[in-house]
């Protein structure tokens, strides 16, 4: 019966009955939080084929019985774990890619040392990049490798690409990729070049501690965490909810520090002087324009990325000099794009029907 | 069931989702403004700058206590990187070289054939 209020008093003995198992569930369930491991993360299969320093490189081990020619190789962003796009079976992008036929490479990032504060952009672009890809090749015997980049990885992949244009990448496939650093606003602000010392804070503390990178990335929305907090304590019953936030709780803050000469470059090159928007970028005193990509190219951007809004990442299929082009703009946040329910519904078979067709 | 109108629930988590929004659209425009800039950078430049400071103490205490330094340190870190990667280079000569004699990989599994072709070119999704 509903009250005049619109109140349904026959369903209130329900609710209350609800909420207090839930209160009880909550107590039970906060205590075995605390008391057990979140799940295990990034545990497909796979072989270390390589690595130096900083670097890893990756080989999984295919899930199919037959595999499309070119192999596939993930530049991971320097800030973050690679583990995001292998969260747990049923979530895990690389597992689909395996199934769905592709050979997977990750190029993959582990903290630098302190005597790695040297690395500069030169390291990871003509260094690095390249070293994999000769990798890649040798180990599959085959020439041609696919490309694909998230976040910072996508611009550390347009760099390679622009500046290797006669190969041996085949398609390249950019996740959340800024380009127009300008646009990046909150970052724009707080490494403002009036306030913002970068050479005293890199001759300071050799490489940029992961707590400042971290901080950075939760200052642009400053509640979120805290609220975050709140729903897992809402829902600290549902099993699946409290699964997907250790999940990606534990990545998040699972923060890489940066190089110091590379944070340098990054801060001079890219956020100040915005160079690869400006078409003025160059590695190693090699011109690296986005018009020498020619390659097949896919772009996929977050309709919600507050970490890469979309007007810094707009311009990139414009300024690509490839025939072959598309952008592709999906609900989602920066990493829900990649990784979680969602992706795997949107993301992840538009992918799949997008690079099968040039991966023969 | 309660309606979402009438659920103290959903209202209380539609409150906490608004007052979310409401904060984080009032802390960017704070933090969009330069004063909010440089404030923040002079109080990282203070702080790095005291990090240094403690650093150079540290390094001159170790001394004094015959302790290597952090230079020292990384010296050997260095020399040990170094001997990392010629480890890797020479375990991949010997990957290359087994791979070139045809001589069969301990533990490795043979590889799928690169045959496969897109659903629409070869049939159904395997």
């Amino acid at each position: 019966m509903n009250a005049p209020t619109g109140l349904d008093l026959a369903a209130i003995p329900e609710r209350i009955q609800s909420e207090v198992q839930r209160a009880i569930m909550r107590s039970i369930k906060g205590v075995e939080y605390f008391s057990t491991a979140g799940p295990s993360l990034g545990s497909t299969p796979k072989d270390v084929l390589h690595s130096r320093g900083t670097m890893s490189l990756y080989h999984y081990r295919p899930m199919s019985d037959e595999i499309y020619r070119v192999p596939v190789l993930i530049v991971m962003a320097t800030t973050n774990r690679g583990y995001i796009l292998d969260l747990v079976p049923g979530q895990s992008f690389i597992e689909f890619l395996l199934r769905r036929g592709y050979d997977v490479y990750m190029l993959d990032w582990s903290a630098p040392r302190p005597e790695e504060k040297n690395l500069r952009m030169e390291d990871y672009v003509l260094d690095f990049i390249p070293d994999c890809i000769r990798r890649v090749q040798a180990d599959s015997g085959e020439q041609d490798v696919s490309v694909i980049g998230y976040c910072f990885g996508g611009v550390l992949s347009l760099l390679y690409g622009s500046i290797h244009k006669d190969g041996p990448m085949k398609n390249l496939i950019c996740f959340t990729t800024p380009i127009d650093f300008r646009e990046m606003k909150l970052f724009s602000n707080f490494s403002d070049r009036r306030y913002f010392d970068v050479d005293r804070l890199v001759d300071s503390v050799g490489n940029v501690p992961p707590e400042m990178i971290l901080s950075s990335f939760e200052l642009l929305r400053p509640a979120s965490r805290t609220v975050s907090q709140i729903q897992l304590w809402e829902n600290i019953w549902n099993d699946e909810f409290v699964k997907s936030y250790r999940m990606f709780d534990r990545w998040a803050t699972d923060t890489l520090p940066l190089a110091g000469e590379y944070f340098r470059a990054i801060t001079k090159d890219l956020m100040w002087d915005n160079k690869l928007f400006n078409d003025t970028m160059s590695v190693g005193g090699r011109a690296a324009k986005l018009e020498n990509i020619t390659v097949p190219i896919l772009h996929a951007v977050a309709e919600h990325d507050h970490i890469v809004p979309y007007d810094a990442a707009k311009h990139l299929i414009a300024k690509i000099g490839s025939a072959d082009k598309e952008e592709v703009i999906l609900k989602g946040g920066h990493v829900s794009l990649v990784a979680g329910a969602n992706a795997v519904k949107r993301l992840w078979p538009k992918l799949d029907s997008w690079l099968g067709r040039r991966s023969t | 069931m309660t309606d979402k109108i009438t659920d103290p629930v959903a209202l209380w988590q539609k409150m906490v989702g608004e007052m979310e929004k409401g904060f984080n659209s009032f802390a960017t425009k704070a933090m969009e403004t330069p004063e909010f800039s440089q404030a923040m950078n002079r109080a990282g430049g203070v702080a790095a700058g005291a990090q240094k400071q403690i650093g150079d103490l540290m390094e001159k205490y170790l001394l004094s206590m015959n302790l290597p330094s952090r230079e020292q340190m990384t010296g050997i870190a260095e020399r040990l990187q170094s001997i990392e990667g010629q480890l890797g280079e020479i375990k991949s000569m010997l990957s290359q070289m087994s791979a070139n004699s045809g001589a069969h990989q301990v533990g490795a599994a043979p590889r799928p054939p690169r045959t496969k072709r897109p659903p629409s070119e070869g049939g159904d999704q395997k």
